[in-house]
């Protein structure tokens, strides 16, 4: 008993970094609409700032200085974020301000890697250490002021909305905009207050919570995921639920830290289950959905939020047999380096294709797409290491549980949709991560799983097949071929389901689910059939994945891998099958990062952080990716062109061709 | 005669290129109602939206108190004294009546009492949700909260929209009593054709994005079969045309005074 209340109240600690997460996001949410996936990105910042003023990696100030310019920093942060990213999307569709935060979480971790690089770093306690005595048990003082501070700021953060003219402006603002526009308030305004006091909020929490976390690119930022369930459980409205349940959560978290050290707690090889609160943390936000109702708050809008356009593919075979040549030519000819930055561009490409089926044609927001291959590629594993089943049957099995695992979660996004769906799936992702693909048994362990060479009748199909190309090194062309048949076909695929009816219908489910219904589309089972194909599609470059390293690991399908790929792929074009190539060759270790490493000496993280800034700036000048730029201006000019010579009558009145150009454009 | 607080100079307004309204040019006096009527998707809402600047003119020029509009924002009108109560009511189901009179821009404060003045039954309501007002409390919160801010331009957008008539006919007595009283200067958009030419000094009539008919409120309601020629005819005119071309001369153009 007295165990349970030392670690219940040690779970104050962490409970209370997850409410201040939480709160921040709440406070942003009301204040401009966005869920800000960079929250605990923000914390991270505020966490390395102070580290480095105070422990001599630029200044060495004392507590209170260090702190100030902390402050300041964070506040500029969080202005730099309203007005680079946030502002000029206030009317954009809420898919595009997710990814923008998405961006925003990338450039935040890539600029911390580059200053600081990847270790941890020892983050110097600002509150006592003192322990205190209740009930017997010797609680560190630090965690009860933690959570002082924050129910502190949520107090405050109430009677802020409650009581002044601008809480007042900002609720009404958050239920309608345009209102409060036409009632004389400045919607930037508001947002710009509310996103400078979540910036604030979310990066005191992270300088102040050091004895609770680590300090390193991933820990804190990651802390969104549970500060999500408890923002979600106040509906994104609550302070008060808010920090309620992030300070829950913490204490259930570290019950299970209590629990996992009993003896009827499973364990695998040895060590308690790991992941086990992530899958809490998941499926709070799966309670949360259903019991507080799965649609957030929406607000008034003043333009309509269009989806980017979703051109049909006129040609198919000429490119694909084009592209299908060069490649097969250039697996052979270029020398090894780029022959396997070439696989892994075919490999994100088919990854991309994913992406495109389920949120550029049903407009669904998946961030799950990476784990679903990660699921494929520990099944391809596990096949051969326990069941000795190999290729090609391993891989259909893979995809085949991919399919499983994503018509489950298909079946959740009957319910769930929009920005909603987006949180469930991170959620997911995280889960499956953490408590499937860490675990020894099912998943690979820290080292990762072995993945044999495909082999079908005698011949090598991997890697390490016997023709080397050229210049004679690993990997084989041979590989480079397989791959490149299966990414064809997909591109193929994916590009006629398009130009078919179950396209027509999907995009029908994208732009309005009710009147697609009322059209007599069965909307769950396009639904279901988009999400089992993506899933498939998904599975496919997992099990690809899982030959091309010969062993799947947990890191390369982790969720922070995920949300990079969806800013790849919506910078690319996440509408179109050309978008989806492109995004594969700007993806992790493909031909763009590796000829700029390799000629320019621009590393991975370099490229990380232009890939968050490219995002950002891609989601504001052309919404509909690169590829969608160009598909455009392709459009544009054949409309001109059409309308600079046209071979029509020579009575055709003078006004007609121009009004035709003023209608296509 | 009074000053003149709006005036609209040819303008062309629509959405994504495609103009709604065309060549368009209406005068607000102050103390003035002005009922713009039309049928269904003529655009009048347009017009509204125009001035208070939800929609951008492609065209033209709107002038309010002598300042040409172009560059001000939604809400930097709105402080300069426009008030426009939208078909939705713009009022915020979260928010309190009282705290809707507490709701205002940095230097503004609102006269609370002038709304209860002028719809004592709010008075009544004050520490009620909005959300659980009915039809008719919220319309009367909409235009309540505009009066409270003094603007010296009222934009209504169908009043009528979803309440009986009869409380439209309750309405649109007090707005007409506020404009004398403040010198506001009033155009309001509503389907009551006979209700609103009750009430206002002047109406113009929209058909198809363009003004084709203006005239004093009497004399239209006087002129019925041409009022509803305007509404109903201009669809066969434009047949008679035979050109679907929109920048043809407006098919009424002849009519308007």
């Amino acid at each position: 008993m007295r165990e349970i209340l030392l670690f219940a109240l040690l779970g104050l600690g962490s409970g209370a970094l997850i409410a201040g997460i939480a709160v921040a996001i709440v406070l942003m949410y009301r204040g401009s609409g966005i869920i800000n996936l960079a929250t605990g990105g923000i914390s991270m910042l505020s966490g390395y700032c102070f580290w480095s003023l105070r422990e001599g990696e630029i200044a060495s100030m004392g507590t209170v200085p260090a702190l100030l310019v902390t402050l300041v920093f964070t506040l500029l942060v969080g202005v730099a974020m309203e007005l680079v990213a946030f502002r000029p999307l206030r009317n954009a569709a809420p898919l595009a301000k997710l990814v923008a935060s998405l961006g925003v979480l990338l450039i935040a971790q890539a600029s911390m890697l580059l200053a600081f690089g990847s270790t941890q770093k020892p983050q110097p306690s600002i509150l006592p250490s003192d322990v205190v005595t209740i009930f017997d048990v010797n609680v560190p003082v630090d965690r009860f002021i933690l959570v002082g501070i924050i129910i502190a700021i949520t107090i405050g953060l109430v009677a802020l909305y409650r009581y002044t003219r601008f809480g007042l402006a900002t609720r009404a603002a958050s239920e309608n905009e345009v209102s409060a526009l036409l009632a004389g308030l400045s919607a930037n305004q508001l947002s710009m207050v509310n996103t400078v006091l979540a910036a604030l909020v979310a990066g005191s929490i992270g300088v102040l919570a050091a004895s609770v976390t680590q300090l390193d690119t991933v820990s804190l930022p990651l802390q969104v995921v549970p500060a999500l369930a408890a923002a979600l459980l106040a509906r994104l409205t609550s302070f008060a639920i808010a920090c309620a349940a992030g300070i829950g959560i913490g204490i259930i978290n570290s019950l299970i830290d209590y629990l996992s050290t009993q003896s009827w707690w499973p364990t695998d090889h040895g060590v308690p289950m790991p992941g086990t609160k992530e899958l809490l943390a998941f499926l709070i936000i799966v309670a949360a959905m259903f019991l507080r109702g799965a649609r957030l708050p929406s607000r008034g809008e003043l333009v309509e939020q269009r989806l980017p356009e979703v051109p049909k593919a006129t040609k198919i075979l000429q490119p694909a047999i084009i592209l299908t040549i060069v490649c097969a030519v250039a697996l052979v000819v270029l020398p090894y380096d780029f022959r396997q930055a070439l696989i892994n561009s075919m490999i994100g490409t088919v990854m991309a294709l994913s992406l495109v089926v389920i949120t550029g044609f049903v407009g669904q927001i998946s961030v799950v797409q990476l784990a679903l291959a990660g699921v494929a590629g520990f099944t391809v594993s596990h096949m051969a290491v326990d069941f000795g089943i190999e290729f090609p049957l391993a891989p259909i099995i893979g995809a085949a549980v991919a399919v499983l695992f994503g018509a489950a979660i298909g079946v959740s996004a009957l319910r769930v949709r929009g920005v909603s769906l987006a949180v469930v799936t991170l959620g997911a992702a995280v889960a499956i991560s953490n408590f499937g693909f860490v675990n020894r048994t099912w998943g690979g362990g820290d080292t990762g799983s072995p993945v044999p060479q495909p082999e079908i009748f005698g011949i090598d199909l991997g890697t390490e097949a016997g023709f080397r190309g050229i210049d004679g090194n690993l990997p084989s062309p041979v590989f480079g071929w397989m791959v490149l048949v299966v990414t064809v076909l997909l591109c193929m695929f994916v590009a006629s389901l398009r130009r078919g009816s179950f396209g027509q219908r999907m995009l029908a489910v994208r732009s309005n689910e009710r009147a697609s219904a009322a059209a007599a589309i069965d909307v769950r089972h396009v639904k279901l059939v988009a999400f089992s194909v993506s899933a498939f599609i998904a599975g496919v470059a997992g099990t690809l994945y899982a030959y091309n390293f010969g062993s799947v690991s947990a890191d390369r399908f982790g969720p922070v891998t995920a949300l990079a790929l969806i800013a790849f792929a919506y910078a690319g074009g996440i509408t179109l099958v050309s978008g989806a190539i492109f995004a594969g060759l700007i993806s992790t270790q493909a031909l763009l990062p590796h000829m700029l490493d390799k000629w320019l000496g621009i590393e991975g993280n370099w490229f990380l952080l232009f890939g968050g800034v490219i995002l950002i700036f891609t989601l504001l000048q052309h919404p509909e990716g690169v590829a969608g730029a160009f598909y455009k201006s392709r459009e544009q000019r054949r409309a001109r062109r059409a309308a600079a010579a046209p071979p029509a009558p020579p009575a055709a009145s003078s006004g007609r061709p121009v009004a035709t150009v003023g209608v296509d454009s | 005669m009074s000053e003149t607080v709006l005036s609209i100079e040819g303008l062309t307004a629509g959405y994504d290129q495609s103009p709604v309204i065309r060549d368009i040019n209406i005068e607000v006096r102050a103390g003035e109602v002005i009922a713009l009527l039309g049928a269904n998707g003529a655009g009048k809402t347009t017009t509204l939206r125009a001035i208070s600047g939800m929609v951008h003119p492609m065209e033209g020029r709107i002038v309010f108190l002598g300042e040409d509009l172009e560059k001000v924002s939604i809400s930097a009108r709105a402080r300069k004294g426009i008030a426009h109560v939208p078909e939705s009511r713009g009022v915020f189901f979260g928010l309190t009546v009282a705290e809707h009179f507490r709701l205002g821009h940095r230097t503004e404060k609102l006269d609370v009492e002038a709304a209860y003045r002028y719809f004592p039954a709010l008075a009544e309501l004050k520490n009620r949700r909005c959300g659980l007002l009915s039809g008719g409390e919220q319309q009367m919160l909409a235009v309540g909260r505009a009066l409270a801010r003094h603007p010296k331009l009222l934009l209504l957008d169908e009043m009528s929209l979803g309440l009986a008539p009869l409380i439209v006919e309750r309405l649109l007595p007090v707005v007409r009593q506020y404009a004398v009283d403040s010198g506001c200067g009033v155009l309001l958009v509503e389907q009551h054709v006979q209700l609103a030419l009750d009430t206002a000094d002047r109406g113009y009539v929209l058909s198809h994005g363009q003004i084709v008919m203006q005239d004093d409120a009497a004399k239209l309601r006087e002129n019925r079969e041409l009022l509803l020629a305007s509404y109903f005819g201009e669809h066969a005119s434009e047949v008679a045309g035979g050109d679907a071309s929109p920048s043809a001369a407006g098919p009424g153009g002849a009519v308007s005074s």
